[in-house]
């Protein structure tokens, strides 16, 4: 019983980190209206920057934070010059081979101009527990869940108060028609773009610390983990993405107690094929994007 | 680019079966021209990668579905031969087709589920698929060699004559994919292959037609998935060793950008792609760890300005929804 | 009286909270040339996408010569015999006129994997079918200028036509217009009025969605009149050119209308 317990609390520790993951997504596919295929490697970028704003400054959360959003949000300026501004009138599959071209590319670069290893990332947050026997939460735990959590409330704030998170989510809903309302929407589909992809770089980082490692590859499980947890929102819809994340975290961790730990990947596609088969358009408020 | 897409318009169809023969007849000379086998190991690899390009461009240049876990198709060929050789003693000459109709399979088992599915979701679900298919692979202990692969798969037989030279399986990769072109230009210029052609235009107006496209896309992705298999299973004899970490995503995008680069939806497309892709990788051995680099931007920049690819099929929904011949659009029909 | 076709009875769509279609009913009979009218947004499109099987009706049945089709596929309601257009002309924009209307033919030609590996005489059959037809199609609608010309190059106009010789190449018990006159001119449309009028009298059902009053008086011979997605009226065009809801429907109910409100 108390494995169980500790895999639940693992799963929801995990389900926020997808969750992160996924929020960022959706934002992306949801302001700039093309589904991409590089937010694995944009993750495995912030987890990058962070690890470096860690060598240099120390184990600053922080900074770290700052390091993988800006670092984030730096590369989605490029991913959106190549994939997303000259395709937004052609046909989807263009922009998505374009995406698969440039994943190909931040992983390929990464591997040859930082490293194709592990990367060790140890005890950026002291190595505390607090609980009973065998049951509770580690001090890391506690800290990704209160970052998601503070990151997710900032992002309502910011999309429901504040002028720009109006505009985001006009553009988000009908482009054509926030043009007409005088919205700048090049900047601003560019914004959403770069806040989702920072988003997603400090899911980045909260990866490499919970797993006090980071690889280059670590994109692609990353990515697919990201989709299949934003599928439940239709790939649009933010709350839906988060709690797939938390779902999805939840299942996987569950998942493992009764096979083994390698088909842990597994999961993620099982969560997503079964999402696919009965809500194929998630539960998305505005209608889905177009695949 | 266009005046690439006129030269082969106006080609009349006997001149193209004429080259074509030629091109054959000069393949199966070549190992007499160039019997080096450093040559022979990269025709091999072009002419395998031709039929697993081929494969995949059936599936995502002519009904326009969207795969890029072919790598999935191409392992279940090549363990299935390599443990029907290697566990149960069977002879590669039934091998083979048995993997291929294995491939075909779980083709059919990945497409099931798919079948309402489009763009993206459809990708992903086929990439994880691959991935399945790789990590099952991985972890069936003994039977499939786990992670250490399967070992000293053995060479084929003709009588008492032994295939192991690299030139012998150059003439079996040139067979398999001489029949696999014969066959696939039957099928695409027939009834079916119009089937797919109006499912990848528009599926709506498709199946109000009475196109039954769910049959139509299953029957494409087995299509593909068993030419893999067939390409994996010749591989296994060849290379007498396979591993999972032979058919990884990497590999996947591999096979998908000689589709992307050569061109999607012509016969010659991923024939060019081959060629290109696998050139590429020997001229690029001293900074090979680039190769992928390399890939990524060719793909990039054939979206860029011609997201039909080399000589893929300029008249359809994969080009860029323009069709420009020298600057104002030209019908086929036209004579002025 | 002629043998009812396609009937639907009380077909109800809602999506979520929007009622796209009310207890719509409707007979059409074999022979008719059959009008669907009302305002933009009264559900016209949303009911032929039903009787055409794109959409399942929240609630309600509708039957094509006699049986059931509720649920049916839009491919199996097609092999049925009904064919069908679309408002905003959904043609295969890259391939030619012919190519176009020999996807037209699948149906009624049978080749399949294997026969197309051997060529055998079914392959061949089938070929010289799709080929022939094609060709008496495209004389028949008056296209056969413009036989290799690619879709997308064609004038608007033409589109339509192509349009319906595709839909005309199933051979259908029941031809589906949707709004087959839009962006026309008036001699345009005349000439479709008539080529349909003709049309119908080979032996052809035809229903047709549209907004040109000109055009759906003078062609039909029974007229559906929708709003809000319920229907107010179904008759001749006597009796709906004289119906008190229609013109409601139609010029409200102020002074301009002639009413007294």
């Amino acid at each position: 019983m108390d494995y169980y317990l500790s895999q639940l609390i693992n799963g929801i520790c995990q389900g926020s980190i997808y969750a992160l993951m996924a929020i960022g997504y959706s934002v992306v596919v949801g302001v700039v209206g093309l589904v991409t295929f590089t937010h694995g490697e944009v993750i495995m970028l912030g987890a990058f920057a962070s690890y470096f704003a860690f060598q240099i400054f120390g184990n600053n959360l922080f900074l770290g934070i700052v390091a993988s959003f800006a670092a984030s949000a730096f590369i989605g300026i490029f991913v959106y010059k190549v994939c997303y501004e000259r395709f937004f009138d052609a046909p989807r599959h263009i922009s998505l081979i374009c995406t698969i071209g440039v994943s190909m590319l931040l992983k390929n670069l990464t591997q040859i101009f930082i490293g194709a290893n592990n990367f060790p990332l140890l005890e950026i947050i002291p190595n505390r527990f607090f609980g009973w026997g065998t049951v509770g939460v580690t001090l890391v735990q506690i800290i990704v869940i209160v970052t998601v959590v503070s990151l997710s409330l900032l992002l309502f704030l910011f999309f429901n108060k504040t002028r720009w998170g109006v505009m985001l989510r006009a553009v988000s809903q009908d482009k054509k028609a926030a043009a007409l309302m005088g919205i700048n929407v090049k900047l601003t589909t560019l914004a959403g773009n770069c806040i989702g992809c920072g988003l997603g770089g400090i899911a980045g980082m909260l990866l490499a610390i919970y797993y006090q490692t980071l690889i280059a590859t670590m994109g692609g499980s990353a990515g697919m983990k990201a989709f299949s947890a934003s599928v439940l929102g239709g790939l649009t819809d933010v709350p839906s993405a988060a709690l797939g994340g938390l779902c999805l975290g939840v299942i996987e961790n569950l998942g493992i107690t009764v096979s083994s730990a390698s088909f842990r990947d597994i999961f993620a596609f099982i969560f997503l094929l079964l999402v696919l088969l009965f809500k194929p358009e998630g539960f998305a408020r505005k209608k889905g994007v177009r695949p | 680019m266009s005046y690439a897409d006129l030269i082969l318009r106006k080609t009349p169809a006997w001149l193209k079966f004429a080259l074509l023969g030629g091109l054959f007849l000069f393949l199966l000379a070549f190992p007499r021209i160039y019997p080096k086998s450093y040559a022979m190991g990269v025709m091999c690899r072009i002419l395998m990668y031709t039929i697993l390009a081929g494969s995949l461009n059936v599936i995502n240049g002519y009904s326009g579905q969207f795969n890029i876990g072919h790598a999935g198709f191409y392992c279940v060929g090549a363990y299935c031969e390599a443990i029907l050789a290697t566990r149960f003693g069977i002879t590669f000459w039934i091998a083979l087709p048995l993997s291929g109709i294995a491939a075909a399979c779980v083709g059919l088992l990945v497409s099931l589920p798919t079948l309402r599915l489009k763009g993206i979701y459809l990708a992903i679900v086929t990439l994880g698929s691959s991935e399945i298919i790789r990590l099952l692979f991985l972890n069936g202990n003994d039977f499939t060699g786990g992670p250490i692969g399967i070992k000293n798969i053995p060479s084929p037989y003709i009588g008492s004559f032994k295939i192991s030279k690299s030139v012998h399986f150059y003439y079996i990769f040139l067979f398999l994919a001489a029949i696999f072109f014969f066959l696939t230009y039957r099928i695409i210029k027939s009834r079916v292959g119009r089937a797919w052609v109006s499912i990848r235009e528009d599926e709506l107006a498709a199946k109000s037609l009475g196109v039954e496209t769910s049959r139509y896309k299953a029957s494409n992705f087995m299509y593909g998935a068993f030419w893999a298999g067939i390409a994996g299973a010749a591989f296994a004899p060849y290379f007498k060793f396979i591993s999972s970490d032979m058919f990884t995503l990497d590999e996947g995008f591999n096979i998908l950008s000689m589709v992307i680069i050569g061109g999607q939806g012509t016969l010659i497309g991923p024939i060019v792609g081959s060629i290109i892709v696998n050139f590429l990788t020997e001229f690029l051995r001293p900074i090979s760890q680039y190769r992928l680099v390399v890939y990524a931007l060719l793909i990039i920049v054939m979206m860029w300005i011609r997201p039909q690819g080399l000589v893929g099929a300029s008249n359809s929904i994969l080009a860029s929804g323009r069709i420009r011949f020298r600057g104002r659009k030209k019908s086929a029909g036209e004579t002025k | 009286m002629k043998s009812v076709l396609l009937e639907a009875r009380d077909i109800c769509q809602y999506f979520g909270g929007l009622k796209a279609v009310e207890k719509v009913n409707m007979q059409i009979r074999v022979g008719d040339i059959f009008g669907v009218i009302g305002p933009n947004g009264a559900g016209k499109t949303t009911f032929f996408n039903i009787c055409s099987g794109i959409f399942k009706p929240t609630s309600g049945e509708i039957f094509f010569r006699g049986e059931s089709i509720n649920g049916f596929a839009p491919e199996k309601i097609a092999r049925l015999g009904m064919a069908r257009t679309f408002q905003n002309i959904q043609l295969f924009k890259f391939m030619t006129v012919l190519e176009n209307v020999k996807i037209g033919f699948h149906i009624r030609t049978k080749t399949g994997m294997l026969s197309a590996i051997l060529r055998d005489r079914q392959y061949r059959e089938d070929e010289r079918f799709a080929n022939e037809k094609g060709i008496e199609v495209l004389e028949r609608v008056g296209l056969m200028s413009f036989k290799d010309t690619l879709a997308s190059n064609l004038p608007y106009g033409i589109q339509r036509k192509v349009e319906i010789a595709r839909a005309l190449a199933l051979d259908p018990k029941i031809l589906l217009l949707d709004e087959p006159v839009a962006g026309m001119n008036p001699i345009e449309t005349k000439a479709l009025s008539d080529f349909i009028i003709d049309l119908n009298k080979s032996g052809y059902t035809i229903a047709v969605i549209e907004h040109d009053m000109k055009f759906v008086m003078n062609t039909c011979n029974r007229i559906l009149v929708l709003n809000f997605g319920q229907k107010i009226c179904e008759g001749t065009p006597e009796t709906v050119r004289n119906d008190k809801g229609v013109n409601e429907a139609y010029f409200g109910k102020g002074i301009i209308a002639g009413g007294n409100s």
